[in-house]
């Protein structure tokens, strides 16, 4: 990836070419250092001070302070936990479903294949509020279809989003609707990417249908299973923002609220600057560890075909 | 941050190896299923949304599963009700010229990665792609306090700023110009061309594949943006139609019809996109990854 053109060198003996680089760089460049270097140093900076955000009132440094009131929160290791719900909910439907289906259908004819790709793309595009709003109507206590059909077969209306133990679930499923389609994509362009001349020297050797998924084509598809596992557990929580946002509102009692969720909710509902900026930084690092050791496991642990 | 398999365009299957098997058409219906099930849990919540946006409201609350009168009752409702016209030009215009400047500011800045070697390339490098990898949750009260600082608050302009240049373009353009031909380069500089001109001569001209592509992913990507426009907006006039749907569900109840209105034609425009231009789209999705 990192394989830079061999500057010819009479190129390089020119002085002006010194400069050119950073010339063409300077418009990314700054807008990512403004935009995002200098909000995270800020952000490391604000977590130690307490502040409600009003142009006029002091910030006043409180040292350590906001970092321990956080980690003595419920709410805190509630978010934590709900996070890794969020994680775990989230790896069947954006991985294993996906991957069971690209697999089983790997030799459907190439018409309909397109036909299948076409609709099941479609969530992607959707925008997370949209798809929130036809959610929310679809699931409506009263009215939704759902609750309709649960009703029609006799049984009590399920609240989706308004019980404590199922709301999670259900914006679970919202976000991997969005994701599960796409996913398969993936895997399927891994799998159809698989030489064939593998599977059938696997054959000839007398491998079943089983063996030849478990030995031949899994192996071959670990780097992008695993990649998609990194995926969800670095973004996973964040897909879900809009739907939290726009459908719970983190509630009822807390249940939905991730680590995300929280710290919105201390930046902008309770407008307390410093406890929002500390949570903000404890997430940054703890991501930033988990993402570290994901790639190297990546780098380690995956096969190439090729 | 993509994988091989990612990278690589979906292709056309090599045409596998007959198999003689009773079981093999036993297997392709359950295929089939399979997919078509797929495709109903993929594809309904959409023509739900489709179906209800055309109900009339009498008859909001029926469930039957295709419309048995249509009526534009709700489009009428909805526009009465917020700006809609206004929201999506807004729309519009914090996509279009996102995309624009994002393309601009990755074409240059992959230039200079694929063109020269220079002190620190490679850390300059992994810092942008770094930023890749940090969710704006992180950075978003700063950002907030910088553009209210900035006097900027519930404008688009501000909407615009952050988005100005992004790690995705600049990488997924540097891959392409560094796979690009170095003897087409070289031939050129012999002509005396100059830098600039090599750029916008030969290789965008010739990445035009790519640059479209990309243009597509961060248009829908900046279209379906919710949560910095919901920092900064204040009034309806100067926001986006993704808080305008928003603006339909409230705690004491929901406009169901005019949300569904609402949200159609929010997705319209992304829609006729794919349906136009439906290879392109997913391929660009597939080549970036998720985000």
């Amino acid at each position: 990836m990192a394989i830079a053109i061999a500057t010819p060198a009479r190129l390089r003996r020119k002085s002006h070419a010194r400069w050119s680089p950073w010339l063409y760089l300077a418009p990314a460049l700054i807008t990512l250092l403004v935009w995002i270097y200098w909000p995270l140093v800020d952000a490391a900076r604000l977590s130690f001070y307490q502040w409600n955000m009003l142009p006029n009132s002091p910030q006043t440094f409180v040292g350590w302070e906001n970092y321990q009131r956080i980690f003595a929160l419920p709410k805190f290791w509630q978010a934590l936990r709900n996070t890794g719900v969020y994680i775990l909910g989230l790896l069947p439907l954006a991985v294993l479903i996906p991957l069971a289906i690209a697999i089983y259908t790997h030799d459907l004819p190439e018409r309909s294949r397109n036909i299948y790709r076409a609709i099941i793309f479609v969530p992607m595009i959707i925008a997370p509020v949209v798809a929130a709003a036809v959610w929310r109507w679809l699931l409506d206590p009263g009215y939704g279809l759902a609750n309709q059909a649960i009703k029609g077969l006799g049984f009590d209306p399920v609240k989706f989003l308004s019980d404590p133990d199922t709301a999670i679930w259900t914006v679970i499923v919202i976000t991997g609707w969005k994701l599960m389609g796409f996913s398969t994509l993936i895997l399927s362009a891994a799998n159809a990417n698989i030489n064939p001349t593998l599977i059938e020297a696997a054959r000839m050797d007398g491998a079943g249908k089983w063996e030849i998924i478990r030995d031949v084509r899994l192996p071959l598809l670990s780097s992008t299973v695993l990649f998609l596992v990194v995926m969800t557990i670095l973004l996973g929580a964040q897909w879900s923002f809009t739907y939290i946002n726009v459908l719970t509102g983190g509630g009822p009692l807390g249940a939905t609220t991730n680590i995300y969720y929280l710290l919105w909710d201390f930046g902008f509902s309770t407008m307390s600057v410093g406890w929002g900026s500390a949570s903000a930084v404890i997430l940054f690092l703890g991501f930033g560890v988990i993402a570290f050791v994901l790639f190297r496991l990546i780098d380690r642990y995956s096969f190439h075909d090729n | 941050m993509t994988t091989d398999a990612l990278a690589r365009p979906v292709r056309v299957r090599t045409a596998p190896l007959r198999r003689i098997s009773s079981q093999s058409g036993l297997n392709t219906a359950a295929g089939h299923l399979l997919m078509v099930l797929l495709s109903i849990f993929c594809l309904f919540p959409v023509y739900w949304m489709l179906v209800s946006s055309f109900r009339p409201a009498n008859a909001m609350f029926e469930t039957s599963l295709w419309p048995t009168q249509g009526s534009l009752e709700n489009y009428t409702t909805a526009i009465d009700a917020i700006p809609i016209a206004r929201m999506l030009l807004n729309t519009l215009v914090f996509s279009a010229v996102s995309t624009v400047f994002q393309l601009l500011t990755g074409i240059l800045a992959a230039f200079a990665f694929a063109r020269w070697k220079f002190p620190f390339d490679k850390l300059v490098y992994t810092g942008v792609a770094l930023t890749w990898l940090v969710p704006f949750q992180v950075v978003m009260i700063p950002n907030y306090l910088l553009v209210a600082h900035m006097g900027l608050l519930d404008s688009i302009l501000a909407l615009i700023l952050p988005n100005i240049a992004a790690a995705l373009a600049i990488m997924l353009l540097a891959q392409a110009m560094r796979g690009f031909p170095k003897e087409v380069i070289e031939a050129a500089r012999m002509d005396g061309a100059s830098n600039w001109r090599i750029l916008w001569e030969v290789l965008v001209p010739n990445l035009r594949g790519t640059i479209a592509s990309l243009a597509i992913l961060i248009f829908i990507s900046t279209w379906n943006e919710y949560f910095w426009p919901l920092l900064l907006s204040r009034t309806a006039e100067n926001s986006v139609i993704q808080i305008g749907i928003q603006m339909f569900m409230t705690a004491e109840g929901n406009a169901w019809g005019p949300l569904m209105a609402a949200s159609t034609l929010a997705s319209l425009p992304v829609l006729v996109i794919y349906v136009v231009l439906q290879r392109q789209v997913v391929q660009s999705f597939m080549k970036s990854g998720i985000r």
